[in-house]
């Protein structure tokens, strides 16, 4: 007779070794929550202290070094199997991931209507930047941080950033309450409390005499007002920038170096497309929020206004966005041709116009793009990263561009259609270089019925034409565990973007197809590369779970 | 104890059926994966600790730019010719942009200053700028080579010790437009040079170094007036300078009383958007009176750095001065760093009237300026003239 401990004994080892080999087993594919959404921020972060990152050596370090991960074609850290980036305390999908109206758009980050009108209370001057400026409290108590144009550059510096600002939030990162406003000197008092810090270094108490020192850098209008941005305060404690290269050393949940992170890397294209020259730690800024109960780091772009063709004092240098401020095999060849090697900026015809400046998208070349100074998350930026990020700028229809660039309120109404114009352009440049770059097809979708259907990005953007011969779709029943894919038939080809599956496909729940597919003659050689996409089947039809494509 | 055994076993086959869940969410989810590498790190967190280079950097940096007040290191020349100095100062501000300053330079040749100064800038909207300062400066081994642009290149040498105490006021009437006005008290003490340099005295002749022997002490009385639109005095690739500067010297005993006029007129032209730059200048240093007397140590010259780059400080002196420069520059770096190739050519003369191009000297000379926006913290030259080929390293812009 069966001892019946014994039994009990042998099942409780086998479900214990059952639940050894899941945990210490061989890794699936796919996980359970693949596709990820939202990249989680699990640890409390309100030890978090503040820092300071200095200009000069943010600025040495990424000119004269290559800080961060030494290894090059690294795929991005923090996309999901669908080859996309989560939402997370970086950044939320928004354009291309669903419809934005123009509404929408052009309110863009704006959760108010503005500082409240009345009497300003002025606690500090501007301390970072050219433009000249000062925090204020509004008459309901709110914090605002106020920045002009400089004095003889009327809606140059402002324009910029209300414009960019609605971009960069369309484009997926936190971004700061940005609205334009009319200053009258007259409602502003000096509060008690503002401290002053002149040339001596020797803080005091703030006068009049500097509010209208700031003032008279600012750009006055015929009458007598001044166009300003007021920038909200933005919600937390700020604990300065963050870098673009490595993780905060006391933030727990900032695991994914950054030079890794995609948002962060995509600026190579994003920063291309709106010349954001000046990309730097300084520019950024983190704060402690609470989220879902717990104290959590949220990364901002906090100033995207050294965009377009203005600086804060006037028109861009004119190699600004065309060269490094320091590039030691470009300075070897000046060094010793006596600058008879000529460089592309030296030549383009710019319509200058000065709230816009040297704005131009005739030469732009997008991969030849430079801001002031690289970062690493630029350096490390790979086909599949630029990819992700063109698409996004590819999504901006004209109308979108022309309703954000309104809201930059240009009073020439010549500066509003340059700027649109030029926006345009180099969006049609940055996906006709990114889009065809790598193999294009997306959005990748498997109806119940056995329908496969899928996009090409490239083509769907007006830059590129389908291939010749049309798509090779190879189905195969895929082993999540062991990775092996089992051909269920043999390969076809179709000239759509849409085909049937061959014949039945598993039905139970989760199994798992994918679906090779490969562009046959096509123009750019890069389509060649296979996109695999993975279906899985649940209990609703087919989900995508993964997309993988080969970077040439 | 038995019955114990079963009771327990069925316990654990719950705990494990119930804990297989759990294990695998933690571990077959992909945020249960970010999950555990957050918590991993948030046993291990710490503040950043900047690495030594890095801090060693920011301190000098809050030392020498940011800091406004205290000890800063100075750079600066004690007088032309003295060599590479090094110096230090201590400034301490009683206002808004009002400050006290002491500061001591040494250079290799030993020559020596000692400066103390108040300066307050920014009055009346930023537009006037004031200045007093008081000094002693010791010029050990000042090369003469006699009068004319004939002097031959073995000269003597004095030692020049001079006592100052005065003031100015700068008034920016227009953003382009300066004023400048100020007087100052200035004993002038003469010696032997130091080391085995032959004097002034044993070699030449009072026709030859008018004044020699004589120790005379001035009120220097200056007035100027310029027509900048250079972005900075110090470094530009854009802009002009016309500038007209009135000396006068008032002996106390009124034997060695002159006055002199300086005009400089500066031009760069930037071509292909900066890409080379044409810089362009002429300078006259003239004594205003024929029967004035000028003591040979404050004659006009020409020789260093800055004037006839391939000629030694003070090579040429006599009552006037000509010079032009021209350099073509070409940018290697438009944040840090200028090559030039230049020219320098003048005479020095007795009258006016004297003076003729076919008499002038020339150097050539290739250079390369380590700069900022603003300023030329660096300037390497080789130049070369018809006395040999001399290096010189000064930390200003030539013009």
């Amino acid at each position: 007779m069966t001892n019946p401990t014994r039994v009990i004994r042998a099942l409780a080892l086998g479900i214990a070794i059952l639940a050894g080999s899941y945990v210490s087993g061989a890794p699936v594919r796919f996980l359970a929550d693949d596709p990820l959404a939202r990249e989680p921020d699990t640890q409390d972060a309100s030890g978090v202290s503040e820092w300071e990152i200095d200009l000069t050596i943010d600025l040495a370090t990424n000119l004269f070094s290559n800080p961060g991960d030494s290894a090059r074609d690294v795929r991005a850290k923090n996309v999901n199997t669908i080859d996309e980036v989560p939402d997370s305390s970086w950044f939320t999908n928004r354009i291309l991931v669903r419809p934005i109206a123009l509404e929408e758009l052009t309110r863009g980050p704006l959760t108010s209507e503005g500082p409240a009108p009345g009497s300003w209370t002025v606690v500090s001057p501007k301390l970072a930047g050219f433009s000249p400026g000062f925090t204020m409290l509004d008459a309901r108590g709110v914090r605002w941080f106020v920045s002009f144009d400089a004095a003889g550059h009327p809606e140059a510096a402002t324009g910029a950033i209300a414009v960019a600002n609605k971009i960069f939030w369309a484009l997926g990162y936190w971004q700061v309450e940005n609205h334009l406003v009319t200053v009258n000197a007259t409602q502003l008092v000096v509060g008690d409390t503002a401290v002053f810090t002149p040339e001596s270094g020797r803080k005091r108490p703030m006068e009049t005499r500097d509010l209208d020192a700031i003032l008279q850098r600012a750009h006055r209008s015929a009458d007598g007002t001044y166009r300003a941005i007021a920038a909200r305060a933005v919600e937390g404690r700020p604990i300065g920038g963050f870098r673009y290269y490595g993780t905060r050393p006391d933030d727990p949940n900032d695991v994914v170096p950054h030079e890794h992170r995609r948002e962060l890397r995509a600026l190579k294209v994003f920063g291309a497309w709106t010349n954001l020259v000046d990309m730097k730690a300084g520019n950024t800024l983190d704060t402690v929020v609470t989220d879902g109960g717990k104290s959590v780091v949220r990364h901002y772009l906090q100033d995207v206004g050294s965009t377009f063709g203005t600086g804060a004092n006037g028109p861009r240098e004119y190699d600004e966005g065309w060269e490094l401020l320091y590039d030691g095999s470009l300075l070897w060849k000046r060094f010793v041709t006596l600058n008879f090697f000529i460089a592309p900026w030296q030549t383009v015809d710019y319509t200058e116009l000065p709230s816009i400046g040297r704005f131009e998208g005739d030469r732009f070349d997008p991969p030849s793009w430079q801001p002031r100074v690289s970062t690493a998350a630029l350096r490390h930026a790979r086909g599949d990263d630029t990819f992700w990020a063109a698409r996004r700028v590819a999504a901006f229809t004209d109308d979108m561009i022309r309703a954000v660039v309104r809201t930059g309120r240009y009073s020439d109404p010549a500066a509003e259609t340059l700027l649109a114009d030029v926006l345009i352009k180099r969006r049609q440049k940055i996906a006709a270089a990114y889009l065809t770059a790598i193999n294009p097809l997306v959005d990748f979708s498997l109806a119940n019925d056995g329908r496969l259907s899928f996009k090409n990005a490239a083509v769907d953007a007006g830059v590129a034409t389908a291939p010749a011969s049309g798509y090779r779709v190879e189905w195969s029943v895929f082993d999540n565990t062991t990775g092996d894919a089992r051909a269920i038939a043999p390969a076809a080809i179709s000239p759509q973007t849409a085909v049937a599956a061959p014949g039945l496909l598993p039905e139970s729940p989760g199994a798992f197809v994918r679906v090779r597919v490969t562009a046959v003659e096509p123009d750019a050689a890069a389509w060649r590369t296979p996109a695999d996409a993975y279906f899985k089947r649940n209990s609703n039809g087919w989900q995508l779970v993964g997309l993988e494509k080969g970077t040439p | 104890m038995h019955k114990h055994r079963v009771v327990r076993v069925p316990l654990l086959i719950a705990f494990l059926v119930m804990s297989v869940p759990v294990m695998v969410s933690a571990q077959e989810t992909r945020a249960g994966t970010i999950a555990e590498e957050q918590a991993r790190k948030a046993k291990a967190l710490a503040p950043r600790d900047p690495p030594f280079a890095e801090k060693l950097v920011l301190a000098a940096h809050k030392m020498i730019l940011l800091q406004p007040a205290g000890v800063y290191p100075y750079f600066d020349s004690v007088y032309s010719g003295g060599g590479f100095t090094l110096g230090a100062g201590y400034r301490h501000f009683t206002g808004d942009r009002t400050h006290w300053n002491v500061a001591g330079l040494y250079s290799i040749s030993s020559y020596k200053l000692i400066d103390a100064g108040v300066a307050s800038r920014g009055h009346r909207s930023g537009r006037l700028d004031l200045h007093a300062s008081v000094g002693w400066r010791d010029a050990t081994q000042v090369s003469y080579h006699g009068l004319g642009i004939d002097s031959p290149a073995e000269g003597a040498a004095f030692r020049m010790q001079q006592t100052y105490g005065g003031g100015d006021v700068t008034l920016r009437a227009k953003r382009w437009l300066l004023l400048t006005a100020g007087a100052a008290y200035e004993g002038y003490t003469i010696k032997d040079p130091t080391g085995d340099l032959i004097s002034v005295e044993s070699t030449f002749s009072p026709e030859a170094a008018p004044g020699v022997g004589v120790n005379p002490s001035y009120v220097h009385t200056t007035i100027a007036a310029a027509v900048d639109s250079r972005p900075g005095a110090d470094y530009a690739r854009r802009g002009s300078l016309l500038q007209v500067t009135r000396h006068h010297y008032a002996d106390r005993d009124d034997t060695y009383t002159f006055s002199r006029l300086d005009a400089e007129a500066v031009q760069h032209i930037p071509i292909l958007r900066e890409n080379w730059v044409i810089s362009l200048r002429g300078r006259m240093e003239s004594t205003l009176g024929d029967d004035d007397q000028v003591p040979y140590f404050l004659l006009p010259s020409l020789g260093s750095g800055s004037t006839l780059r391939g000629y030694s400080s003070w090579r040429f002196r006599d009552r006037h001065a000509v010079l032009a420069s021209g350099e073509f520059r070409w940018i290697v770096n438009r944040l840090a760093l200028d090559m030039a190739v230049f020219v320098d050519t003048g005479m020095v003369a007795p009258r006016l009237d004297a003076i003729t191009t076919s008499a002038f000297v020339t150097d050539y000379g290739l250079g390369l300026r380590f700069h900022g926006p603003a300023r030329t913290p660096l300037r390497v030259e080789i130049a070369s003239g018809r006395e040999g080929t001399r290096l010189v390293f000064a930390a200003s812009a030539a013009f």
